[in-house]
């Protein structure tokens, strides 16, 4: 079953295109890697999937409903999740409330109720039990360390509940055994049955740890398919490694 | 210090009550009317400033707006000022969510831009609209209660302003432990990180905006009854718009009684100054100065200092190892 499908998306700055005619194809249940050289428009075509920038032209399918200019919370709530390549979480808030401000509310009166639900809060330990975090959660999360950082902004992306989960480059500045640690839990929550798709610059955690690889070239994909295939691949070993 | 920081606001409520017959004078009793009204308002502002970080030095058209919408529901409908007044700040809440949703699109800046431009039309409306409003020579609001003398007059809208300031500081504190306080103190660290995460900013936005505009206006029609003569020029200032954003960011945004302090602080400082240089400048200029020294040198505003956490990162970097062993926990 198709997760995600993007036809003909373009995007330009200034009459440059980022992304162009760009047509992908996501399964349900794999993890998806997204790999290119810099400028090759992965982080354009995750904001365009997401909502944080509107297509000039092309569709985004959703388990084929259309979410082509939606709002980003609009396309949150249709399932999709995501992180940012420079991690982002609210600075001045505490890990608990960065965790309860991903919970879906659209009635007044949960609006207007306490922050701190029992049962919210206790899926949210849940998260950050599983991050390893939890004994951080009344600290601020400006005084986390870039990695703890790093796996708050996932754990509260998981807090949404999304099934296609878009990582843009989760090992990026993080040690060695957070990016293991990082590969454990994607495998992990792939399992329980959620969709990813993964841009990122370390070859070997994206042949790893990747079901399914696309490759990007100036704003659009010229190859996909197995980890296997990709490596072998003359197209990509010309665009992307220059050989 | 549980029973500390619950009593300390009831004591300080009880003072306010009885100030009025605290003071020697009914000129000390306008002045602190005059001081709550301001800390009212800057409250009022606080729930869109504080919470969003979208700084509007716009907010005297909606002050403006809720005086005149009063005084005309008064004069020209004789509607009865108790119903007058929430009639008009209803109405003005309304315009405010139209006026919301155009003007929380842009941010930064360009939204402080709308919201002086916001002001400067009203004013202009206002004035040209000389057949319904008086135009520049104003409009006289009967006093609601014509057999108190003018000192006594004070004192009740002392009071009526005191419940106003009690209102919007429990709205504050309600939003504050709510989901959408948290919504809203999200789109103030990070809008776009908000919205990918299901918030959806423009809604909780326009929701601030209209609410802290209803408390404004209700100061601006009880400002209508109580001084009875409204002049466009002064309803509509911009300078009034920005009191609201000195006394809040001077007080402190992030906390309750921020904007509150800062009313203590620059409400009778202004009238000291009127007072002791007569109908100057100077007490513009003062303001001026002040905002500046605030911006440079205290933008997190007095409380924070006060509170200040300690600087650093309070919490160490663990080793690889420690996050490994508590993730398998």
């Amino acid at each position: 079953m198709t997760s995600l499908r993007t036809e003909g998306l373009t995007k330009s700055f200034g009459g440059v295109p980022a992304v162009h005619d760009a047509t992908v194809e996501l399964r349900e249940g794999r993890i998806n890697g997204l790999i290119g050289p810099n400028g090759s428009g992965k982080t354009t075509f995750f904001n365009l999937v997401t909502g944080m920038i509107r297509p000039d032209s092309g569709l985004v399918l959703y388990r084929g409903r259309d979410l082509t200019r939606h709002a980003p919370h609009r396309i949150a709530h249709a399932g999709i999740g995501r992180t940012f390549q420079l991690c982002r979480v609210f600075p001045r808030l505490t890990v608990l409330e960065n965790m309860l401000v991903a919970v879906r509310r659209t009635r007044l009166r949960e609006l207007l109720a306490g922050l701190h639900d029992r049962g919210e809060a206790e899926r949210a330990r849940h998260w950050l039990r599983r991050m390893g975090i939890e004994h951080l959660e009344h600290a601020e999360a400006r005084d986390l360390s870039y990695g703890q950082q790093k796996l708050l902004e996932l754990a509260a992306v998981l807090m949404a509940e999304p099934d296609l989960v878009l990582l843009d480059e989760p090992a990026g500045g993080v040690n060695p055994a957070l990016i293991d640690r990082i590969v454990t839990l994607v495998r992990e929550l792939n399992a329980e049955g959620r969709t990813f798709l993964v841009v990122e610059h370390n070859m070997d955690m994206v042949m790893g740890m990747c079901d399914h690889v696309i490759v990007f070239d100036r704003g659009a994909p010229i190859a996909a398919g197995p980890p296997s295939a990709i490596k072998e691949d003359p197209r990509v070993l010309e665009a992307y490694l220059g050989v | 210090m549980r029973t500390a920081s619950r009593g300390l606001p009831l004591l300080a409520a009880a003072l306010a009550i009885a100030y009025p017959w605290l003071v020697p004078n009914y000129y000390l009793v306008y002045a602190g009317a005059l001081t709550v009204m301001y800390a009212a308002m800057a409250t009022s502002w606080n729930l869109l400033g504080g919470f969003t970080g979208y700084v509007s030095l716009g907010h005297s058209a909606f002050f403006g707006l809720g005086a005149y919408g009063t005084g005309l529901l008064v004069t020209r409908l004789d509607v009865p000022w108790a119903l007058a007044l929430p009639v008009s700040a209803l109405l003005v809440t309304v315009f405010a969510v139209g006026v919301g949703v155009a003007a929380v699109r842009v941010r930064g800046a360009s939204f402080v831009i709308v919201s002086i431009a916001l002001v400067s039309m009203m004013n202009l409306v206002v004035q040209g609209w000389r057949s319904l409003t008086g135009g520049s020579t104003g409009l006289q609001v009967p006093s609601p209660f014509p057999d108190l003398h003018r000192g006594q007059t004070h004192m009740v809208f002392f009071h009526l302003f005191l419940v106003l300031l009690g209102l919007a500081l429990l709205s504050w504190w309600y939003v504050s432990r709510s989901r959408f306080g948290a919504g809203l103190r999200a789109i103030r660290e990070d809008e776009d990180k908000a919205e990918s995460l299901g918030v959806p900013t423009a809604a909780y936005k326009v929701a601030a905006f209209a609410l802290s505009a209803l408390f404004v206006a209700l100061a601006g029609g009880l400002y209508a009854l109580w001084f009875g003569s409204l002049d466009p020029i002064f309803m509509f200032s911009i300078l009034i718009g920005s009191y609201m954003v000195l006394m809040s960011l001077l007080g402190g945004v992030r906390h309750l009684y921020g904007p509150l302090l800062g009313a203590l602080i620059v409400a009778p400082a202004g009238e000291y100054f009127l007072i002791a240089l007569g109908e100057t400048q100077v007490h513009l200029a003062a303001t001026g100065v002040l905002l500046i020294l605030v911006v440079l040198f205290m933008p997190e505003g007095i409380l924070s200092r006060l509170t200040r956490r300690r600087p650093g990162p309070s919490i160490p970097e663990e080793s690889a190892g420690q996050r490994l062993e508590g993730a398998a926990r």
